[in-house]
């Protein structure tokens, strides 16, 4: 049981990880680089999860993703597929709670880069994204590096919203905050200490990794 | 020759309400542009580089037109081939000076540009500093290497924001030269903002004056 929920989240927190830093840089960037309508209206909705009860965002994604959701539906109707009960369902759900921790962090520091510096890039003949991947991206890294770290404990502490849409599964949607749930709830006190350690154990490890990341960009 | 005929109205609290209005021809060479500080000389050079939008008129370079507001052409910066010096630099803070100046050349190998920004290093007597980052420069230095990765891209033509007005007095007559040295070795026309009129007097063969947005003198010789 904790070899597989161990398992499990990490698979679930790296590929939700992935799919935040990708998409929250580019939220990140809209929002911090450009103006367009609704704006606003798009950050608050980005922002939503960040405050929503997670059980409130769980019910969400199931009414848009399960398998007779807005979505959903369309989704089973083709593929005989949901996100419903799978471990697929638990990345949204981390991606979906996540997302929001990941764009405050990026969206700040690439708002801090002075824009001297990327009008120096157009005048030199770069386009946006050759500007953004070699100026604007190296010098908000810290930010962002920052982001993807909160975001991944934050996917990793995942509970209320996996619980919803991927239900608590052992070996297929049980994630370790779940695992330990169900540990203390049957009495499994030992187990319970053993999963309680190791996500303790992880974040640790984030944090310290973070703090000397941005150490060593500090002076490189 | 550069063409423009432009004209521009800030409603923006910041700039408080200013309208521009300006027609000039400006042949090759180098060109001093003064006035006074809020004449609209920074706002002239960003409209040539394409980092203000004016609101109707016409800007041309060499028959290649930049903006036109009638036919709806507006060039991005990018297409323009402008060098902009600006006034605090804007050097890349994660690039040491070669790597500044390689950003903007566009063809060769990874080696053949490296070797050309050597060359623009010496050419303003800076390769010693080749390896250092922006924040291990002097003012004088990283003035230079602005130059330098300006002119690397070999722009049709170079706009100079009042590039010497955080260097020290010393400093600056030795940089002057060597801005003008530049200047005829590499053929690249030159518009150099100054409101120090100690500046525009030795350097100014063609020169413009601007005041409050509008061109009060222009002394120019068209090529």
């Amino acid at each position: 049981m904790i070899w597989d929920a161990l398992k499990l989240s990490l698979l679930v927190v790296s590929v939700a990880t992935a799919i935040v830093g990708a998409v929250g840089l580019l939220f990140s960037y809209l929002l911090a680089k450009t103006e367009f309508r609704g704006k606003e209206l798009l950050d608050a909705a980005l922002t939503l999860p960040l405050v929503l009860p997670p059980t409130v965002t769980g019910y969400y994604l199931i009414v848009l993703l399960g398998r007779r959701g807005l979505i959903g539906y369309y989704i089973y109707e083709v593929t005989g597929w949901s996100f419903a009960f799978t471990w697929e369902g638990a990345v949204v759900a981390a991606v979906v709670v996540s997302l929001p921790l990941m764009i405050k962090a990026s969206r700040a520091s690439i708002e801090s880069v002075g824009p001297q510096y990327e009008l120096a890039s157009y005048t030199l003949g770069k386009g946006r994204f050759e500007t953004f991947l070699r100026v604007t991206l190296p010098l908000a890294r810290r930010g962002i590096v920052a982001g993807l770290v909160l975001a991944f404990a934050r996917a990793l502490g995942e509970f209320g919203a996996t619980l919803m849409i991927a239900g608590n599964i052992p070996g297929k949607t049980q994630t370790m905050p779940l695992a330990i749930y169900e540990a203390v709830a049957s009495g499994n006190e030992r187990q319970a200490q053993i999963l309680a350690l190791v996500l303790t154990a992880l974040s640790i490890a984030a944090v310290y990794l973070t703090n000397k990341m941005s150490r060593t960009q500090a002076h490189g | 020759m550069l063409t423009i005929d432009v004209r521009k109205q800030f409603f923006d609290k910041r700039e408080a309400s200013f309208d521009l209005e300006l027609s000039v021809e400006i042949g090759s060479g180098f060109t001093v542009l003064t006035g006074p500080s809020g004449a609209g000389k920074t706002t002239l050079l960003k409209m040539i580089s394409g980092i203000i939008r004016p609101d109707r008129g016409r800007i041309e370079l060499d028959r290649k037109v930049f903006f036109e507001s009638e036919l709806r052409i507006d060039v991005p910066i990018r297409e323009r081939q402008v060098g902009f010096v600006f006034q605090d630099y804007a050097l890349f803070p994660h690039m040491t000076a070669t790597e500044n100046v390689c950003y903007g050349i566009k063809t060769g190998s990874s080696a053949e540009r490296r070797d050309k920004a050597l060359e623009m290093l010496a050419l303003f007597h800076i390769e010693h500093i080749a390896a250092r980052m922006p924040r291990e420069m002097s003012g004088g230095e990283q003035q230079r290497v602005a130059l330098a990765r300006a002119l690397a891209s070999e722009p049709a033509i170079a706009l100079l924001d009042e590039p010497l007005s955080a260097v020290d007095v010393e400093t600056r007559g030795k940089l002057l030269d060597e801005v003008e040295n530049a200047q005829e070795r590499t053929g690249i026309p030159f518009i150099y903002v100054t409101h120090n009129e100690a500046e525009a007097a030795r350097l100014g063969r063609q020169r413009i004056t601007m005041r409050a947005g509008r061109i009060v003198e222009a002394n120019v010789v068209a090529s």
